[in-house]
């Protein structure tokens, strides 16, 4: 569990970047960061990560103050991916940057190989290559690769598909569902909204430094008032029947619709009609 | 007018070439898009363009391309750089200064603009972004959004004919986003500047290209009108290329029977179209 309890921060000591900041994610939440550029989502990260202390209030994870944390227990517990794996991968071939976190933590030996092979083998990785010859979706995977490796409870993804193609960024969002299937709490900053929509169960938006609103995504997501004071335009369905609702005389349904399959059935519904299966090819 | 005839290439190190058989107009003040899977080419394409293919990145060169009626491999670098301004997809590594003005001046200054011209320059470029506030910010105190516009407006001081983004909007949020092609195809109108954007975005790119272009192993698929190309969603999915959700869920009803109607690319669309199925 990560607790911030009226959290603000300042990179310079003066001019305070993070304003009487408090939330709590809870074990196995998938929750998304959202708002402008400069609006306190990554400030938030690195307090969370430990590359940031707080000025005043207090940044807890599972209960103990980060500020007590050494970093090696701290990355135990949160793994981060950075925007740009190039500023993550450090290691000549692809099994060494794998190993480079037991290593960092002195956990070296037979369960760590063990772990490794078993993500060279999951993601389809050739072991001896070399890092900055793979292209950029796979670069990604394998940064994202060697944070699981090591198995943190939570993972951050500081704009985990940003510069990818569609199919890689379907890839890495996979896994990321999967994980999160399986126990492992999320906390993303995803300027997209359409993988935010698609992904996250929980949007806390942000602006100046302040949250200025925390619960159930497509919640968020539909508040005309969050919209506004954040900057944030939401995924493309959920505006069109938020566009509806304000203009047409539709259905509920419709004008409640956050996904393509959500709108198909609406729609037909309102048509009279017997809706089939609807397939979506995309992130959804 | 930028034009591809049967342009190929193969980087020195590469077995195969990364683009084949290229041809291709883009007219004066044309706002082009290209986009497609990693490793597609798109990027090579822009290299072609500003000149980095031959002249820095040396292979087998095929074919011909011209920009404004210069041949990029006859016409030096100098000289097409004059015409053609480049932002790069990592915006730290074209920065050189530590100051923004300091940013905006030295293109400026390597291309000898004439003493009196320069204030104006830079007072336009940085207003031209919406950045003139951070004129005295030094760049290592500056968001990746921020550096960004500052890359778009060093270079649009320099007033090129031609001006070629490697995915501008990388590092910005949706709304700066549309700020920043607002402001480039607003720029591109007044100044008739033709602007090359490489993007992933296809949203963004549906919305502000005249012409957008499908580049897949190297060959270009598609290039057309956006309504035009996304009228193929279902081939643009199969190559790696995701379309807008407003397509997606427009071709989800027609593949229901509940709408007939054109292509719909954005958001207004989709509305427009769903008040006359439900009217």
């Amino acid at each position: 569990m990560i607790e911030f309890k009226n959290v603000s921060a300042s990179y310079d000591g003066e001019l305070a970047v993070l304003n009487d900041v408090s939330f709590t994610v809870n074990n196995g939440d998938f929750v998304a960061f959202v708002g402008t550029n400069g609006a306190g989502k990554s400030t938030t990260m690195r307090l969370v990560n430990g590359l940031l202390k707080p000025t005043s209030g207090e940044v807890l994870i599972d209960g103990v103050p980060t500020t007590s944390l050494k970093t090696s227990e701290l990355a135990r517990r949160i793994g981060f991916l950075f925007q740009n794996p190039d500023r993550q991968i450090c290691c000549n071939t692809v099994r060494e940057e794998l190993m480079f976190g037991f290593k960092a933590l002195g956990e070296e030996g037979s369960e760590a190989e063990a772990r490794v092979d078993a993500m060279i083998e999951r993601f389809g990785f050739d072991a001896d290559a070399e890092p900055y010859l793979l292209n950029r979706g796979t670069r990604q995977l394998l940064a994202l690769a060697s944070i699981i490796v090591l198995a943190p409870p939570t993972i951050i993804l500081d704009e985990p598909t940003t510069g990818l193609d569609f199919r890689e960024c379907v890839k890495v969002m996979d896994v990321v569902r999967e994980l999160n299937e399986n126990g492992t709490t999320v906390i993303m900053v995803c300027h997209d909204m359409e993988v935010v929509g698609d992904f996250a169960r929980r949007v806390i938006a942000m602006t100046a430094g302040r949250v200025v609103a925390d619960g159930p995504t497509f919640e968020v997501l539909r508040d005309g008032r969050v919209l506004k004071e954040a900057h944030i335009l939401p995924p493309q369905v959920t505006e069109v029947s938020l566009i509806l609702g304000r203009e047409a005389a539709c259905p509920a349904a419709v004008a409640e619709a956050n996904t393509v399959a959500q709108m198909v059935t609406a729609v037909a519904q309102a048509c009279d009609r017997e809706v089939e299966d609807v397939e979506v090819e995309a992130i959804d | 007018m930028i034009e591809f005839n049967e342009f190929s290439f193969r980087y020195r190190e590469g077995a195969e070439p990364v683009v084949r058989d290229i041809t291709l107009s883009i007219p004066d003040g044309c706002f082009v898009g290209i986009t497609g899977a990693a490793g597609s080419g798109k990027s090579t394409l822009t290299y072609a363009i500003n000149g980095i293919i031959p002249h820095c990145y040396p292979g087998d060169f095929y074919g011909s391309v011209t920009v404004e009626g210069c041949d990029t491999v006859d016409t030096s670098l100098t000289d097409l750089s004059r015409l053609v301004g480049s932002v790069c997809q990592d915006i730290d590594s074209q920065m050189v200064s530590t100051v923004v003005e300091d940013e905006i001046l030295y293109g400026l200054e390597n291309f000898a603009v004439p003493r009196e011209e320069i204030p104006a320059r830079v007072d336009e470029a940085l207003a031209s972004m919406g950045i003139a506030d951070l004129r005295d910010r030094t760049i290592d105190s500056l968001s990746g959004g921020q550096k960004q516009k500052v890359a778009v407006a060093s270079v649009l001081a320099l007033h090129p004919k031609v001006l070629v983004l490697d995915e501008p909007t990388a590092e910005l949020d949706p709304a700066s986003s549309v700020t920043v092609f607002d402001l480039l195809a607003r720029y591109a109108r007044e100044h008739g500047t033709t602007v090359v954007v490489v993007e992933q975005k296809i949203a963004l790119l549906s919305d502000y290209a005249d012409m957008l272009v499908i580049v897949d192993e190297g060959r270009i698929r598609f290039a057309d009108t956006p309504d035009a190309v996304l009228a193929h969603s279902e081939e643009l999915l199969a190559l790696g290329v995701n379309v807008p959700r407003s397509t997606t869920l427009m071709n989800a009803l027609s593949a229901q029977g509940l709408y007939a109607g054109p292509t719909v690319r954005n958001v207004a669309g989709a509305a427009a179209a769903l008040k006359e199925v439900l009217a």
